[in-house]
């Protein structure tokens, strides 16, 4: 074939290619992660509430620092030590013009337990005993045992209307038969792990989109992530790559977004009195737990230089953490100040704590939940054998490491923890209260750390419907448990998107949901 | 030829039940799945019934007998993650994967077999050399790596082809698949040639070899001294004879492209099965798993039993009876 030909030819497929693009109202995403199910009752599973959160409704929104906006409910309160009274929004209606009540929001909270999956949803209705229709507007929630955080839970609880029946599961939704909501979308087709596309839907209760149509292509592979958005078959992409964030930063054609996310690294020191993993001390195994004493889990903190983790090892994508939760969350106490890095005094409470020559320690991380989490994993295993100790630093997959984390083999690990909710109780009650499955609080409390003043403090605080006090008593827990350095905060983890330069503006939520009714074109004219 | 079946199918049982222990016990060792996906601030009532409700509490011969009674009964189970029957699933992909390897292999073949043929008929030209060298690059090179070059070159810089994903779907002889239309042509040429470079540098290097060793060969010389042309004797005798070795590695890598096809699927973002299995890997999505690998063990019984086939055609010394 002539080469005038062939390169005909391949621009010829190419403009076939490229024509779907060019509508002005269209948006199209790059994302990482997608939905497992359009039921919205499927699974907790963050990318699922995110696409879904296009086409349903939630009755409590949050807005981009996790703080409780009005959603489908337009007013809560408790109005008796277990009942809660949601207003509902009047005037809205589904997707397929039924108008929207409060028998829609009794049949969505009943309907959880019967179809959803593995990522249960019966997390956000552990407090509901029983929903009370009072009127087509008003509905009352009866919870079991007093249950200040009901509306948190409730950000993440959507409303499908009552008239698709029970018996519908995930082959309803996917097919879009069931898919009818009251959200800025109405769905239009998916591909488990391809496209979600989604079209306008006028009538929403916010008010028009600006988008008629959205398409979330589901890319998970970085490298193809920004190659999409680099040639154009994208408008904005998520989870941009540290190592694509810097030329990307000084590329005029791209627009980069950066914020806090609500995921931070702690590390996780076990007080129990046999460790998991032995310990040495010159070469030999030692019967006690070094890390049980306050002084030598004190020195591992102050021996750990956060400006470097993140400005050297994070490529300045990260904020030093003090605290288990980003700034602003209900319950982060302004009495830590900043974490110092003070490598003398560490060495200092280590020989006070009997260890001057230090010991050899066992350290696992996981390798690819988050950005950085391997490469800070090494960063610390270094800063603490300045410290003196001999570190085995190890980072594992998520899907080795999460089973032998829950079954308490490490004797000092590092993961990510996100607070979801935007408010103490959700990491606090998880994960540094006593284990005690009965109350049902402490599941991932893998250290064996148990200090009765902390879960009298946060106890108390989950027992209060006030909310000023409430927020005192979660304050103070937040001080009680890094006191005791019961887990060690390393760094918040920042996430990038990346868009075309000057055709969109977003504000980037720190729960790192991307909402195309949040992000808004550029008029060019 | 029946008998050769018959055995064919008794081997292929055994190994398929072989597969599915071995399968079942490593997915076993690697832990509980619940523990993978369960959302953090899940009480452990929560966690206790979803095990329980999954049948994860139960020993693992337990397990094992529950999932081989599903599958006597045709039920290959359903997807944890999607909560979908697997088969639906996996064949829902499987026209993504068939078209991308197809294509690729076919640009492998049509363009590898020549020019080894041509490598090893003219062994010391500059060009075969410069063939031989290109093939080396071929199979040596990491194919993410080459699939970002052609990204970056082709649709980032310029700009002629899109950088990922699958095409718009037409119909061909009753047929869903992107390869009835442009668009779809355009999706998927640059993950093709990603996959076949590999392929081709393997085909090229097998051709040349066999080509050398044949044209010393006595009947090359007796044809030659017949006076035969040499296309004649390229084409009619000496490829026939060197295709024993070409056939075989062809179907190994038709199979494994098929069914591993993951890198390139991933760096081309291509709707596959083989992100699908990486993706149900990572999620630990038990019931996806231990069956994709048990359809793989199929696939390749029924590859191998063609190359059976397709050898007794090409050497009428092979005898499928299998006695003697």
């Amino acid at each position: 074939m002539p080469k005038s030909a062939l390169r005909t030819g391949i621009a010829v497929i190419a403009l076939l290619a490229a024509a779907p693009a060019a509508f002005s109202q269209d948006l199209t995403l790059g994302l990482r992660a997608g939905p497992d199910s359009i039921d919205p009752h499927w699974s907790t599973l963050g990318s699922q509430a995110e696409a879904l959160r296009h086409i349903f409704d939630t009755l409590v929104d949050a807005d981009d620092t996790l703080q409780l906006q009005p959603g489908l409910a337009v007013s809560w309160e408790p109005i008796e030590e277990t009942v809660w009274e949601f207003k509902l929004r009047e005037g809205v209606t589904f997707h397929d013009g039924t108008p929207f009540t409060a028998e829609d929001v009794k049949f969505s909270i009943e309907r959880i337990p019967g179809v959803t999956g593995p990522m249960s949803m019966t997390l956000y209705t552990k407090y509901v005993d029983t929903v009370e229709v009072i009127d087509d507007y008003t509905v009352h929630v009866h919870t079991r045992g007093i249950a200040p955080a009901l509306p948190n839970d409730f950000t993440r609880m959507f409303i499908v209307p009552s008239e698709i029946g029970e018996g519908v599961g995930n082959e309803e939704f996917n097919s879009g038969e069931a898919a009818i909501g009251t959200g800025p979308y109405r769905f239009v087709s998916w591909q488990p792990k391809g496209d979600l596309v989604l079209e306008r839907y006028e009538d929403h209760w916010r008010g028009e989109t600006p988008w008629e149509r959205v398409v979330r292509k589901e890319i998970p592979d970085d490298a193809a992530r920004v190659a999409a958005l680099r040639s154009g078959a994208v408008d904005l992409i998520n989870y941009v790559p540290a190592s694509d964030f810097m030329s990307m930063d000084n590329n005029p054609q791209i627009d980069t977004f950066t914020a806090d996310s609500v995921y931070i690294l702690n590390v996780q020191p076990s007080v129990k009195d046999e460790v998991p993993q032995p310990i040495r001390v010159n070469g030999r195994v030692i019967d006690e737990n070094p890390l049980q004493d306050l002084r030598v889990r004190k020195a591992l903190d102050l021996a750990i230089n956060r400006d470097v983790l993140v400005n050297v090892v994070l490529e300045g994508l990260g904020t030093p953490a003090n605290q288990l939760m980003p700034e602003g969350f209900f319950g982060y106490t302004d009495e830590i100040g900043e974490k110092e890095y003070d490598i003398d005094q560490a060495r200092e409470l280590l020989t006070d704590a009997g260890y001057p020559d230090g010991f050899e320690i066992d350290f696992t991380c996981t390798n690819n939940r988050v950005p950085g989490d391997a490469v800070i994993c090494e960063a610390l295993a270094q800063m603490w054998s300045r410290l003196g100790l001999k570190v085995n630093a190890q980072a594992l997959d998520g899907t080795v490491f999460f089973p032998a984390a829950a079954n308490e083999e490490y004797t000092m690990a590092m993961s990510a923890w996100g607070t979801l909710t935007g408010e103490a109780a959700y990491t606090y009650g998880a994960m540094v209260h006593s284990k005690d499955p009965e109350k049902g609080f402490g599941n991932f409390n893998r250290t064996g750390y148990s200090n009765p003043e902390f879960d009298d403090v946060f106890v108390a605080g989950t027992q209060t419907l006030d909310v000023d006090e409430r927020r005192a008593l979660y304050e103070e827990a937040s001080r009680i448990a890094m006191e005791d350095r019961a887990l060690i905060p390393t760094v918040i983890l920042q996430t990038v998107w990346a868009g075309k330069a000057d055709t969109l503006t977003f504000t980037p939520r720190v729960d790192q949901e991307t909402r195309a009714y949040e992000i808004h074109p550029v008029d060019a004219e | 030829m029946f008998g050769f079946i018959i055995s064919r199918l008794l081997q292929a049982i055994v190994v398929i039940f072989a597969m599915s222990i071995i399968v079942f016990v490593g997915v076993y060792a690697i832990g509980n799945p619940i523990d993978v996906m369960i959302d953090p601030a899940a009480t452990a009532e929560i966690r206790d019934n979803l095990i329980r409700q999954y049948g994860l509490d139960q020993p693992l011969w337990r397990q094992y007998l529950s999932f081989i009674g599903n599958v006597a009964q045709g039920d290959l189970g359903r997807s944890m993650v999607y909560n979908t029957s697997v088969t639906g699933l996996v064949f829902s992909r499987l026209p993504a994967t068939l078209e991308l390897v197809l294509v690729a292999i076919g640009i492998a073949t049509l363009i590898g077999i020549p020019a080894g043929l041509y490598a090893g008929y003219r062994p010391n030209s500059f060009s075969a050399k410069a063939i031989m060298a290109l093939s080396i690059l071929g199979f040596s090179v990491p194919t993410f790596w080459i699939g970002m070059l052609l990204i970056m070159g082709f649709a980032v810089h310029l700009g002629w082809l899109p950088s990922g994903g699958r095409g718009d779907e037409g119909r061909f002889l009753g047929i869903s698949t992107s390869l009835a239309t442009a668009n779809g042509w355009s999706h998927v040429i640059l993950p093709a040639i990603n996959l076949s470079l590999f392929k081709m540098g393997l085909m090229i290097r097998l051709t040349r070899a066999g080509m050398v060793e044949a044209m010393q060969t006595d009947y090359v010389k007796f044809a030659r001294a017949q006076g035969l042309p040499d296309r004649q004797i390229v084409f009619q005798h000496v490829l026939r004879n060197i295709s024993i070795p070409v056939v075989t590695v062809f179907g190994l890598e038709l199979g494994s492209t098929l069914a591993f096809a993951v890198v390139t699927e991933s760096v081309f973002n291509w709707p596959g099965v083989g992100k699908l299995i990486i993706d149900s890997i990572l999620q630990l999505d038990r019931p996806v798993m231990v069956t994709y690998l048990i359809l793989v063990v199929i696939l390749f019984v029924i590859i191998n039993f063609t190359i059976d086939v397709v050898y007794a055609r090409l050497d009428p010394r092979v005898r499928l009876g299998g006695t003697k």
